[in-house]
């Protein structure tokens, strides 16, 4: 039994690495897209990227020395300012900085003024201006320096006030995320959709049609050992890109990941997974060309949805309600969490969806598929 | 048994094939229709008949890859439709599917060692190689290979586990005249080497020179079996004496007294021949111009055998 397997997914995988275009969809493809988005949006601007909370604000109007303040930070030119609203709280503040900043590829650094800053400074007392930011973040150093001299420079410009503007740096503990960070794992999954789909549209479709599957089914093969089979090669080119992938994206781009258990099981999820959509597939359209052709309709929109190239967050409503049945959605989520987000709890879950979806899908499509004929 | 061998049906130990009143219906369509036949060791048996006559599925039945509705079969003595059997026969069958391919992107070679991987046992793949005629093209790739040849690999891997019966269905369907020589040749190397034959064609003329056993089938029933001279002895009407190129004009110049001419295709004139009446209308013609036309006998084909039965043709593209 173990050689039939062995000999079903070394058939596969010579298939696999014989074909160009194969290569160039499960390589090459993915590669070229890592390249071309990180081109496009991989690169911000010069100046540091820098969320601004002031809370001082007098009917709606920035009172007079935080908005001096500010001014003096813009003309430093050194930073972009992305005005974070007044009435949230600090850690609604945060919050938000940490998705609109992830969705815009900046880096996660808040500054606060607080509120009664200008009338402190007015009656002679400390004002404190806060300071978020990741001590780990490669700007963390200059930005803060920059902000520091802002800060004495402002201070000795308010007559009789040198000593009591402070800034306190708070730290957070942000990955800096940029867009390319979220793209990679967008791309794994993506290349783990295609080719397991059309790999098993592929080897069940075109093999039932060029009767090779008729053939097999002659032989002392099971339906199992062939299924197996398929998705242990399923797992091989999954491990494949997912290495390619990761390596290119290091060596390009600096993209560090980490490869735990969840990887593991999201990649081992995505081989049973997808595959057994392309059966279920293959076996409902019967001719191998019209399940080529449902097979694209099917990866294509869960391609865009599924937050592959960007985060599901900028979907319309509807589109995000219509995300969350798609199974790439928490391959794609799992795999964020997993490689690149370092959240643990988040990750699991999605690894149990995605494992429980693999499920369903590979018994579905197990069952459905014809070995004799009848 | 002694060596464990299932029990065939009674007094048939060397039948390799036994089928006894077998139906096979799609709902309401019955595709095979209460046949029943037997294969004897060493033999070459040709199931011959038009498309949708019931061919492939009978095949398939005994291949265990479809279930019969009524009747039994045996393949080796084991039951078709017991599971426990199934896996024996598939141990110990060879099978070529109708339009079969193997994988595109392996070699001859690697795709002999593929299926043959699927066997406990399986024969060296360059003896395969060379017994198919295909040391040459050993490491080429299947997609690569004209159709005649990539037939030739359909008939080495079916033979991969060394069967006690190959199953050939439809082996010569779609290919040229040359490359269905090269099949025929195959298939009578099996034969030289005693292998058990179950053959499916629409060609009279394949059934005619390979077989040794013919049953022709139609609308799902056998309507005749037989060595092929059997059948064409019983079925395939007069032997027709042709002239060739006569026209018209030969029509006019026939002797007096001669069974029913009558002109075919390129102006030949074909003259049914009764035992015992060559000679006097050979005599007859050489008193005529036609004597310096060329002549022949033709003795009846299958063909005629199947006209005679069914009253109509089988095309080229076997409907």
């Amino acid at each position: 039994m173990r050689s039939r397997i062995y000999t079903i997914i070394s058939g596969h995988f010579k298939s696999w690495y014989r074909s160009k275009s194969n290569i160039f969809w499960t390589i090459a493809f993915p590669l070229l897209l890592i390249v071309l988005f990180g081109a496009i949006f991989g690169n911000g601007s010069t100046k540091f990227d820098l969320y601004l909370q002031n809370q001082d604000l007098n009917a709606n109007t920035p009172t007079m020395y935080s908005q001096g303040y500010i001014s003096v930070l813009n003309n430093t030119g050194a930073f972009n300012l992305h005005t974070v609203a007044a009435g949230q709280t600090v850690q609604q503040a945060l919050d938000y900085v940490k998705s609109d900043a992830q969705l815009h590829n900046r880096g996660q650094r808040l500054l606060v003024i607080p509120s009664g800053f200008n009338t402190t400074l007015n009656s002679g007392n400390d004002a404190t201006i806060q300071l978020y930011m990741d001590q780990s973040d490669q700007a963390s150093a200059s930005l803060a320096g920059i902000v520091r001299s802002v800060t004495i420079s402002y201070a000795a410009s308010i007559a009789g006030a040198p000593d009591h503007l402070n800034l306190q740096q708070v730290g957070i503990v942000t990955r800096n995320i940029r867009y390319i960070d979220f793209f990679i794992p967008g791309v794994i999954g993506m290349t783990l959709l295609t080719t397991g789909v059309f790999g098993a549209v592929n080897t069940n479709g075109r093999y039932r049609e060029l009767k090779i599957i008729k053939k097999l089914a002659t032989t002392p093969l099971s339906k199992i050992e062939w299924i197996l089979g398929m998705v242990g090669y399923q797992m091989i080119l999954a491990t494949i890109s997912l290495v390619v992938i990761l390596f290119f994206g290091y060596a390009l781009f600096g993209v560090t990941a980490t490869i735990d258990i969840y990887t593991v099981g999201l990649v081992v999820a995505a081989a049973l997974l997808f595959p057994g959509i392309g059966m279920v597939l293959a076996n409902f359209v019967k001719e191998a060309e019209s399940a080529d052709a449902a097979a694209n309709a099917i990866t294509f929109p869960m391609m865009f949805l599924a937050g592959t190239f960007w985060p599901r967050e900028t979907l319309p409503d509807i589109m995000k309600i219509i995300a969350n049945f798609m199974p790439l959605t928490y391959v794609n989520d799992g795999l964020r969490d997993a490689l690149i987000y370092a959240e643990p709890a988040q990750a699991l879950t999605n690894t149990i969806i995605a494992l429980g979806l693999a499920a369903f899908f590979i018994v579905l499509g197990s069952m459905l598929m014809n070995w004799k004929e009848e | 048994m002694s060596n464990g061998q299932p029990a065939p049906f009674p007094g048939q130990s060397d039948k390799i094939v036994q089928v006894e009143n077998l139906s096979k219906k799609y709902g309401e369509n019955v595709a095979v229709n209460g046949i029943s036949f037997s294969l004897t060791k060493g033999e070459v048996f040709a199931f011959l008949g038009p498309n949708g006559a019931g061919k492939t599925t009978t095949v398939e039945i005994l291949e265990c890859l479809r279930n019969p509705t009524g009747g039994q079969a045996k393949v080796l003595g084991y039951d078709v439709s017991k599971r426990s059997d199934q896996a024996e026969i598939r141990k110990r069958i060879g099978v070529l599917p109708q339009d079969f391919n193997a994988i595109d992107r392996l070699t001859v070679r690697e795709n002999i060692n593929y299926f043959g991987a699927m066997f406990k046992h399986q024969l060296d793949a360059d003896k395969l190689i060379e017994l198919v005629d295909l040391k040459d093209k050993r490491d080429e790739q299947f997609k690569r290979l004209s159709g005649g040849l990539k037939q030739r690999v359909g008939l080495a891997v079916s033979l991969v586990n060394d069967p006690d019966v190959v199953f050939l269905d439809e082996p010569t369907t779609g290919l040229d005249p040359r490359a269905r020589r090269d099949v025929w040749g195959v298939v009578e190397r099996l034969k030289s080497q005693g292998k058990t034959v179950f053959l499916t064609t629409h060609y009279m003329d394949e059934a005619e020179y390979l077989a040794d056993i013919v049953s022709i089938i139609d609308h799902g029933q056998i309507i005749a079996s037989g060595t092929p001279d059997q059948l064409i002895d019983t079925h395939g009407g007069k032997k027709t004496l042709i002239i060739r190129e006569a026209g018209e004009e030969g029509l006019k110049q026939l002797p007096l007294g001669l069974p029913k001419a009558e002109l075919r295709n390129a102006g030949d004139i074909a003259i049914p021949l009764n035992n015992g009446e060559l000679t006097n209308i050979l005599m007859g013609l050489g008193a005529t111009p036609l004597h310096d036309k060329e002549i022949e006998v033709r003795r009846p084909t299958l063909d005629d055998v199947f006209l005679n039965l069914t009253g109509r043709r089988v095309s080229e593209e076997g409907n």
